[in-house]
């Protein structure tokens, strides 16, 4: 990719083997400061299945170097950081001995599919309702309805959530309580299987799309006011262009802009809704990975789930960076000279 | 009144024209029954300072008066067509097709992202409907080489043109339909003064060949004097006088076109200076000189503003001291390595013997207190959380000037007086209260209060109105003529700089070019760059040959040249010793 | 034409006009100001007329409606518990008296001290520049790509029960990045600006600079921002409480959202359980974001000529 500045590249690649590599090791220290022994609670939990559990020392000793925790803390954390390069971050303690990664392999696509639905569709229906509400031409409900909308834009999905919930699947079941999908269909591309993901989908992509599009809306306002006051839009507008192709070549190209690094800025707190989201609809999503290991004390899991999910945080923010080039010229020409 | 004009038929003719804004406090007048008629082929220039309603006009033309300002009374007819019966699609179209409008900001005025061609196209296709390529690529090409720039300008985007470059696109934008009527609204406002001539003389020759009527605001009598037909002289939405340009320079009727006229300084000519009594530079307890630089260099990376250079500036008698060159000459730089806000690459800058980078905490209050400045933008100098006095008060203090708060108050006062201000209307005032002149007034008595041994003015009138500059520079040369302080007076404008300086040096990409007292460099320039730039100049001169549409005025060439030719000293002033560099090559 | 034959649409926009002659006077300022002052009114004057010792499990029957409703028993309202009990057999009233000031109070000090160590941050790398500008531009960069609700479920559940405090401060390492982008960039910006090297000229101290002259034209955008963050920082700890983490023992209004969701209050109807926390929790989300808006608009006029 010749027309990405070189500089600007290793930048943004620092900045990503940066925030992951800081991101694993606080997840990976932070246990270790605990005075929680994960041994013991292994412990407790055999303790609790067999009702007791004789010669105690000698299974704790065995469940520590099972973990590898009775090794040297530097030899400790290059493994987990090696181990996390290749998603390998050991056993399920609940799920015994399921790999970690198998039960995120099997949560992740729920959890994409969720999200890159509901933030496009978001970022999408925002900056275009943020753009109308300034726009002189756009009709007047435009600039009555959407404001007052915009009040319960604050609120975080998972509230949104539990109303709609609460409303549409609860009182009038039009929509399933929980779940991904039907427990009685067959995962499969069968016709079945795809609409209960869609019927099941609905309420969490809604409850994501209807709070966070006025976060969107208001930033663009903010910013097609700021382009509204530009010459080069007056200029077109003494050129006689037609509005709308104003509007879009001249105004929102121009304002998207900062929308753009906004949305990588926002990508972590938007993700981390929307795993609050899928654990109140107990999607089969990362979410409710996350919540189940939390419930059962699985420390490997919760560590997984964690990591992946910054993971892709910080990728997304690293994809929207190599991308920006290619919509602002500027950026191109600055790194250049 | 007009002797040869009315062969043709009018593309404008605007009769009794109002418009108004209303406001909270009632409704503004902002032009008032405006009559005029542009004639095909004819450049009409509507002068006035800001506020004065040209602008507003030209937007009213062009049907784009921002809200809430409307037309309350009389008729815009742009060759037989009522503008103001239009509906908003029919005036669409007649934009660009009839009526091309040239804007100020050509720094922002094309879209950021969108480069030249698309943008000189959707233009056309907004009127003519889609075209194929090939007849679009042709028409733009066409209209790029009528305004002098190279073919592959239209693959480039806004930011790789230089303003000049800029302006041109505008432009051959406005000129693609061969519109009836061109408004260009201070079209070289933000440009310097070499690409001021070549954008004007671009937008005369275009405009003579399409022939169709051109309306030219702007607030500098020379440029229209150089560049306009007729001149309509505009005054809080009152048109005072109209006629031609030979006409109003000649014989102005009205005064406040004769204070136009006369606002404009000239090489040459009479001083706008009223020299009092000549005051001894305060009393200086050093013998060192006052200011010395070492072989000061500065370079940004790989590009170097300032090669070295070397003066000493005794200061044991008051001098003004010019530095003048465009932008990018390295003249600001050289006033915030003065100033100790920008640290110099190489050499060392000495101010009584002791260096700017090496003081500690007395010698640098004591620097601070002997070197002040007055800037180019009087909007940005004052904290817009203060009121206005803070920015006298506080240095007063903090230099150990005040000796009560009744005194600081007096000495306030007393400054304010000394620049003809009223200090009971502005002191207790908030910066955006007050005018730019206001402000740059306050600037300058801020300086006097604390009556430093050495100013540095950088470009301090750029920024205000025309009527204001001769009165504002007639204040600074008070600081030197009345209260013997020495000034450092930066500037691109060499009409001013040959009337106030002692000697002056001519700064051309970091070097000094020319240098020498102000009767020789600038009243008779020999290098070419110097040269360069009073050519430049559009003076109120009719019989001057400055923009008389020819196409050889190529001023890369001439820089080009000028930066092949040795510097020339044209002699010294006591007190001022400039090292010459030694001849390159 | 004078003042006196304007017409309507005119005057009324006068008279907006003139109410920006004093900016803070904004109707969504004060809007949003009066939505988080009446939560807090409720947790002060809540602690004077009502016996908090309901909030205890048992203290009261289980899952009984607001007065004016029946559940699905058959049982009314009673005068006793006015908005109910939950599935724990607390009383909702007390409850609420004690969440939502908990909730509110963690916010703000969450981003207190976000705010603290981004000012901190933020004029540091402005003004020291350098080595100290990269490390702290590069650190919230990278800091603000890790969503803080991930790593706080990795330290809540490796130390198990936090306070409330210790929460916040939790919370509080993860705000700081935005406030710090905001004030960096703003110092650098006003480094430039002619009345800081003004006030350089007059021979002002580096301190004097920073909070004489730079700071009081931060305020409008370090109010934005600290909105920002106490929105952030709430929306996190919700988000903690409603996944089962964060203070076991004190009542927040996450927490009873979260037990809620666990006893299958959505099913069973007990509409009151959770939809009291979150009604409040969105009237003080909406009281933030009215808040930030009214800032919005006092510190760009561009904005207030259209809303």
């Amino acid at each position: 990719m010749s027309r990405i500045p070189r500089d600007y590249l290793i930048n943004r690649l620092v900045t990503l083997v940066l925030t992951v590599l800081i991101a694993a090791t606080i997840i990976w220290i932070i246990p270790r400061l605990s005075p929680v022994d994960p041994a013991e609670i292994a412990l407790g939990r055999m303790a609790a299945g067999a009702g007791s559990v004789a010669n105690s020392e000698e299974i704790l000793a065995q469940l520590r170097a099972n973990m590898g925790i009775d090794q040297p803390l530097i030899v400790q954390y290059l493994k987990y950081i090696s181990g996390a390069l290749v998603f390998d971050f050991g056993l399920s303690t609940a799920a015994f001995p399921t790999p970690v990664s198998t039960l995120i392999l099997n949560a992740l696509p729920w959890t994409m599919g969720l999200m890159i639905l509901s933030l496009l569709i978001t970022f999408f229906i925002g900056n275009l309702l943020g753009a109308l509400m300034v726009w002189e031409r756009s009709p007047k409900l435009v600039k009555v309805a959407i404001p007052a909308a915009m009040v319960f834009t604050s609120i975080p999905p998972i509230l949104s959530g539990l109303l709609l919930m609460w409303i549409f699947a609860a009182k009038l079941q039009w929509f399933p309580l929980t779940g991904a999908y039907s427990i009685f269909v067959e995962p499969g591309w069968t016709w079945d299987f795809v609409t209960s993901v869609l019927h099941h989908g609905f309420l969490p992509a809604l409850s994501i799309v209807v709070v966070t599009f006025g976060f969107w809306a208001l930033g663009m306002r903010g910013l097609m006011i700021t382009v509204q006051g530009e010459d080069y839009v007056k200029l077109a507008e003494a050129k006689g262009l037609r509005p709308r192709y104003i509007l879009y070549r001249y105004m929102i190209r121009n304002a998207i802009l900062p929308q753009i690094t906004a949305f990588a800025l926002k990508i972590g707190l938007l993700i981390a809704g929307q795993v609050l989201v899928e654990r109140i609809f107990a999607y089969n999503g990362m979410g409710k990975l996350l919540y189940d290991a939390i419930l059962n004390q699985d420390f490997p899991v919760i560590q997984g789930v964690s990591y992946v999910i910054i993971l892709i945080t910080a990728l997304s923010v690293f994809l929207v960076d190599l991308l920006y080039p290619f919509i602002d010229p500027r950026i191109r020409h600055e790194a250049n000279t | 009144m007009l002797d040869d004009v009315t062969k043709d038929k009018p593309v404008l003719t605007l009769e009794d024209l109002s418009i108004e804004f209303p406001t909270p406090a009632g409704v503004v007048q902002a032009v008032k029954a405006l009559s005029l008629d542009i004639h095909k082929g004819r450049r009409v220039g509507f002068i006035g300072e800001s506020g004065s309603g040209k602008t507003t006009t030209a937007l009213a033309v062009m049907q784009m008066l921002a809200e809430p300002g409307r037309v309350s009374g009389g008729t815009i007819d742009l060759g037989g067509t009522n503008i103001l019966e239009l509906s908003e699609e029919e005036m669409r179209r007649a934009r660009l097709s009839r009526v091309a409008y040239i804007p100020q900001g050509a720094m922002n005025s094309l879209n950021p992202v969108m480069r030249v061609e698309p943008q000189m196209w959707d233009g056309i296709i907004a009127h003519e409907g889609h075209l194929d390529r090939a007849e679009l690529k042709r028409r733009s090409d066409a209209a790029l080489a009528s305004v002098g720039l190279p073919l592959h300008t239209a693959d480039l985007y806004p930011h790789e043109l230089s303003g000049g470059m800029k302006q041109r696109v505008c432009i051959a934008m406005g000129i693609i339909l061969n519109p009836e009527l061109i408004i260009a609204d201070e079209p070289t406002s933000a440009l310097d003064v070499v690409t001021q001539r070549q954008v004007m003389q671009t937008l005369k020759a275009i405009q003579t060949q399409i022939g169709s009527g051109l309306m030219l605001i702007g607030h500098d009598m020379g440029l229209m004097a150089q560049t306009v037909d007729e001149l309509a002289v505009l005054k809080d939405g009152e048109l005072v006088e109209h006629g031609t340009v030979r006409q109003i320079l000649q014989a102005p009727a009205h005064p406040y076109t004769k204070d136009l006229i006369s606002s404009v300084p000239l090489v040459g000519g009479e001083s706008f200076l009223s020299p009092d009594a000549r005051a001894d530079a305060p009393k200086r307890t050093s013998s060192e000189p006052l200011l010395r630089f070492e072989d000061v260099r500065k370079d940004y990376g790989s590009v170097t503003a300032l090669h070295p250079m070397s003066f000493t500036l005794q200061g044991d008698t008051p001098q003004i001291i010019s530095i003048v060159g465009q932008s990018g000459s390295g003249k600001s730089t050289m006033g915030s390595i003065m100033l100790g806000f920008n640290p110099p690459s190489r050499g060392r800058v000495l101010f009584e013997g002791q260096d700017v980078a090496g003081m500690n905490a007395a010698q640098s209050l004591d620097f601070r207190k002997n070197v002040q400045a007055v800037f180019q933008d009087p909007y940005a100098c004052f904290n817009p959380f203060y009121r206005v006095n803070h920015a006298l008060k506080f240095p007063y203090k903090q230099f150990g000037l005040a000796t009560s708060e009744a005194a600081t108050q007096r000495a306030m006062e007393e400054a304010c007086a000394a620049v003809g201000l009223d200090p009971e209307l502005v002191l207790p005032r908030y910066p955006h209260q007050l005018s730019g002149g206001q402000r740059q007034r306050l600037i300058v008595a801020r300086a006097l209060m604390l009556s430093p041994k050495l100013l540095i003015a950088d470009e301090p009138v750029s920024m205000v109105d025309a009527s204001l500059r001769a009165s504002i520079l007639s204040n600074i040369y008070d600081l030197k003529d009345k209260y013997g302080i020495s000034i450092l007076y930066i500037t691109h404008d060499l009409a001013t700089a040959y009337h106030v300086s002692d000697y002056v040096m001519v700064l051309f990409k970091g070097h000094v070019v020319e240098a020498g007292p102000p009767k020789e460099v600038i009243g008779a320039p020999q290098h070419p760059y110097t040269r360069l730039l009073i050519d430049s100049i559009p003076w109120p001169e009719l019989d001057r040959s400055w923009g008389d549409g020819r196409t050889d005025w190529d001023p890369a060439n001439l820089e080009a040249e000028a930066a092949r030719a040795e510097a020339i000293y044209r002699g010294t002033v006591p007190g001022f010793d400039l090292i010459e560099e030694a001849p390159h090559g | 034409m004078s003042t006196a034959n304007m017409s309507r649409a005119e005057r009324r926009q006068a008279r907006r006009i003139r109410r920006f002659d004093n900016p803070w006077l904004n109707p969504k300022l004060i809007w949003g100001a009066s939505l988080l002052f009446s939560i807090m009114i409720i947790g002060i004057v809540g602690r004077f007329l009502w016996d908090l010792d309901l909030v205890f499990t048992g203290s009261s029957p289980l899952k009984l409606p607001p007065l004016g409703f029946e559940n699905l028993r058959g049982q009314p309202g009673v005068i006793a518990h006015p908005i109910g009990t939950d599935g724990g057999g607390r009383d909702m009233l007390a409850m609420v008296i004690i969440g939502a000031p908990n909730t509110l109070f963690v916010g703000l000090l969450a981003s207190l001290i976000g705010m603290s160590i981004g000012i901190f941050l933020g004029f540091s790398a402005g003004f020291l520049g350098g080595r100290i500008d990269d490390t702290i531009r590069v650190g919230a960069d990278v800091m603000i790509t890790i969503p803080p609700l991930l790593i706080l479920v990795v330290f809540q559940s490796a130390f198990g029960d936090v306070t409330l405090t210790m929460m916040a401060l939790l919370i509080a390492g993860f705000v700081w990045q935005s406030p710090t982008r905001l004030i960096r960039a703003q110092v650098l910006s006003m480094k430039q600006s002619g009345y800081v090297q003004m006030a350089q000229l007059s021979g002002a101290s580096t301190t004097h600079i920073m909070f004489r002259e730079m700071m009081p034209n931060l305020v409008p955008y370090l109010f934005g921002s600290f909105i920002a963050s106490v929105t952030t920082s709430i929306v996190t700890a919700v988000g903690l409480e409603v996944l089962g983490l964060g203070p076991q023992r004190i009542p927040t209004l996450g927490r009873t959202i979260y037990e809620a969701i666990n006893a299958g209050a959505l099913i069973q109807n007990l509409w009151w359980w959770w939809g009291i926390p979150t009604l409040l929790l969105g009237v003080i989300f909406i009281g933030l974001l009215l808040i930030n808006l009214g800032l919005d608009e006092v510190s760009n006029p561009r904005l207030r000529r259209l809303s």
